[in-house]
């Protein structure tokens, strides 16, 4: 195939284009050689204006190649060019063009009328420095779109607060309501045109309740009431249900032998904590196996404690779920607990991460153990709320000549409100307890210097003192007092001890009797 | 269109009116700095709709804005990360204009999906230049004469621009100029 090109052509191809006859005199350049390098002149010598890279001169035309690689320096400037010698009979087309680097693009020292139409090297130069320029802008980006989060985060914890504080404010006049409609009916509630109107307080203050919730809900409060379980009931309680998610096909034992043994935990918490812990064996076992969940009382180290003391042994209650399902490695056990992370493809990985959380939330602890091809056991434990008779013993040695022994039911009471609280004190009294009522943590702290208390029932927000501040030194000076806090909102400041009892604002009577009766 | 257009014109509402200004155009169409990604191709309704509430809140009617934000694009593009990419594509109006297809060539491999106009010079005599402007969208055509006008800017020359004549499939621009000293 023979193909003409006017040199008009040729330039629009290869504007560095040059053309030397047989004695390398210039006979033709192209317009990016006349408008970069000026004092080339047709006529004169290419190698007068050139260095020819690594070229034997006296042999450019040896006749025994139609194209050789050529790379080309001027004498003059910097300017550098690359390509081929293309030869034929009256000489050769130097089919060169610029070296492009975006070095060259930045100065402005080269442009695109420099290049040939469809070039691939300023293609490819401008692609990369154009996906620089995308990149400089997506870190931009990055940063923008981390500070607006920033900026919602503020935003929805301003608003989580004042949602939080609205519905502390309501759920305390809501508790005086119904704790005072109590003691109406207690008093009056012979009366039936009384109690209907009792009744029906009672009533709309459960309905102002459910509002205070949804502000709870907008708060993210996901402190659950925090009462003494007995797991083994927990367990039988539900196990329809947890058959129903262990699913057909794989065979499923209960064996529960921790008997009236009881956590202080939350019930929605502990339930959710064992399904998850089923599911995850049950997605182990895709062809089915056996699961056995099973509970006994234990002793070991109590592991979370707020005052950073060394760990004591403690009596526990441990819950155990066996699977025979394909196991892990020792590589996907070190991370089984990571928050985000799962080793199912459609796995979420908040499953463990939430159950080690609620363990070490209520003082127990959680753990795997596990090997490739034989499957895993997860122990949970969780402290006991009223150690056995033995354990009991053991733990409160040095204890026990602090306990009230004069056969009164002492309660500390610490109530901000003076309307609850006297509500509450008249409740209690009527029940028969001794009690102390206090206004302040400033009063409660000066009635345990005077007395022994078998329980502290306090408020949480306060002015002054908080109610896990009073408990904590309660707890201090008097080893052996149980504690209950009560609250329509537990602020982020006040986290709450193991074993200590939490019961949600507005107050029910019968709620707060049955959980101080179980305390005594 | 591409995400570089929703940030200059981010840009010309902070420079014209304030961050706060941005800010509010953002909440009023439910946008933030996801709608800004440089490489990200939108939906031609979204960038409308930032223009239509760019040019209302600078009290412009959207061909007056369209025309202010096709010169504030060739300021934006000068001085931001796509400066080298401006200076090689030409050193004079007539030599950029000539090669605004082949730099479109680039973002188009760089951008896939994008659909980029083009533009062909069809005369071109000193202080005269007649350009052939060929695109699947309507309606940008103060946006073009606006890009023309920041070009002669650009360029330190000084002139007019006006559309000479609506084709079937183009349109016919003209540039009459002066270059600066």
């Amino acid at each position: 195939m023979l193909l003409t090109f006017s040199d008009q052509q040729i330039a629009s191809l290869l504007p560095a284009y040059l053309h030397v006859d047989r004695s390398m005199i210039i006979t033709a350049m192209g317009p990016a050689v006349r408008d970069h390098l000026p004092d080339i002149r047709i006529g004169m010598r290419c190698t007068d204006a050139f260095d020819f890279v690594h070229m034997d001169m006296d042999q450019f035309f040896d006749g025994t190649q139609d194209v050789k690689p050529v790379r080309l320096i001027a004498r003059r400037g910097t300017m550098s060019l690359f390509g081929a010698a293309v030869f034929h009979e009256h000489g050769c087309l130097l089919a060169v063009r610029h070296a492009l680097s975006e070095e060259s693009m930045n100065s402005g020292s080269l442009h695109l009328s420099d290049f040939g139409h469809g070039d691939p090297v300023v293609l490819s130069t401008m692609l990369i420095s154009l996906q620089r320029a995308m990149l400089e802008e997506s870190q931009a980006t990055a940063i923008e779109l981390a500070a607006e989060r920033e900026r919602n985060a503020k935003v929805l914890e301003r608003t989580s607060r004042v949602a939080g504080y609205l519905g502390h404010d309501f759920n305390n006049l809501l508790s005086i309501i119904r704790l005072n409609t109590d003691r109406l009916l207690r008093k009056f509630g012979d009366d039936e045109k009384i109690s209907n109107l009792a009744h029906i307080i009672q009533e709309t203050a459960a309905r102002g309740s459910d509002i205070t919730q949804s502000l709870m809900t907008l708060s993210q409060q996901q402190t659950d009431t925090l009462l003494p379980i007995t797991i083994d009931d927990l367990i039988r309680g539900n196990d329809t249900f947890l058959n129903t998610v262990v699913g057909a096909g794989i065979e499923f034992d209960i064996d529960l032998q921790a008997g009236t043994a009881e956590s202080v935990i939350s019930y929605n918490g502990l339930l959710n904590c064992i399904i998850n812990l089923l599911i995850n064996a049950r997605e182990a076992m895709p062809h089915g196996g056996r699961i056995a969940l099973s509970t006994s009382i234990t002793r070991g180290l109590v592991t979370s404690r707020s005052d950073g003391s060394d760990p004591e042994p403690g009596a526990y209650v441990a819950i155990r779920i066996a699977d025979s399902g394909s196991g892990m490695s020792e590589a996907l056990l070190s991370r089984a607990f990571e928050p985000l992370f799962s080793s199912k493809p459609n796995g979420t990985g908040l499953g463990l991460a939430s159950v080690r959380d609620f363990a070490v939330e209520m003082g127990g602890d959680v753990w795997l153990e596990s090997q490739a091809g034989e499957g895993t056991t997860v122990y949970l434990h969780l402290p006991l709320a009223n150690p056995s008779a033995e354990a009991q013993k053991e733990n409160e040695v040095g204890q026990s000549a602090q306990a009230p022994d004069d056969g009164a039911r002492r309660i500390l009471l610490v109530e901000d409100e003076p309307y609850a609280l006297e509500a509450l004190a008249e409740m209690l009294e009527a029940e028969g307890y001794s009690v102390t009522p206090c206004e302040s943590g400033d009063q409660a702290m000066r009635a345990l210097e005077q007395q022994s208390y078998h329980l502290l029932l306090t408020d949480i927000v306060m002015p002054g003192q908080d109610g896990t501040e009073i408990a904590r030194q309660a707890n201090l000076g008097q080893p052996s007092i149980k504690t209950i806090l009560m609250s329509g909102y537990v602020p982020d400041s006040a986290s709450l001890e193991p074993g200590w009892m939490f019961l949600r604002k507005p107050t029910d009577s019968n709620e707060l009797l049955r959980l101080i009766a179980s305390a005594f | 269109m591409y995400g570089m257009i929703h940030r200059a014109v981010r840009q010309m509402v902070f420079d014209e009116l304030g961050e706060d200004a941005w800010l509010a155009l953002e909440q009023k169409l439910d946008i933030g700095p996801s709608e800004l990604l440089t490489g990200m191709v939108y939906d031609d309704a979204l960038t409308i709709a930032i223009i239509s509430e760019a040019s209302a809140r600078l009290n412009l009617s959207i061909d007056a804005c369209l025309f202010e934000f096709g010169r504030y694009w060739i300021k934006y593009a000068e001085r931001g990360p796509l400066a080298a990419i401006m200076n090689f594509t030409g050193q004079n109006l007539g030599s950029f204009i000539e090669n605004l297809d082949r730099l479109h060539l680039a973002v188009s491999a760089a951008m896939p999906g994008v659909r980029l106009p083009s533009f062909t010079t069809i005369s071109s005599a000193p202080g005269h230049l007649l350009v052939e402007y060929r695109s699947d969208r309507t309606g940008m055509e103060q946006f073009v004469t606006g890009l023309f006008d920041g070009l002669l800017t650009r360029f330190h020359a000084t002139g007019d621009v006006t559309i000479a004549e609506h084709k079937a499939s183009s349109i016919i621009f003209e540039i009459r100029y002066q270059d600066g000293i």
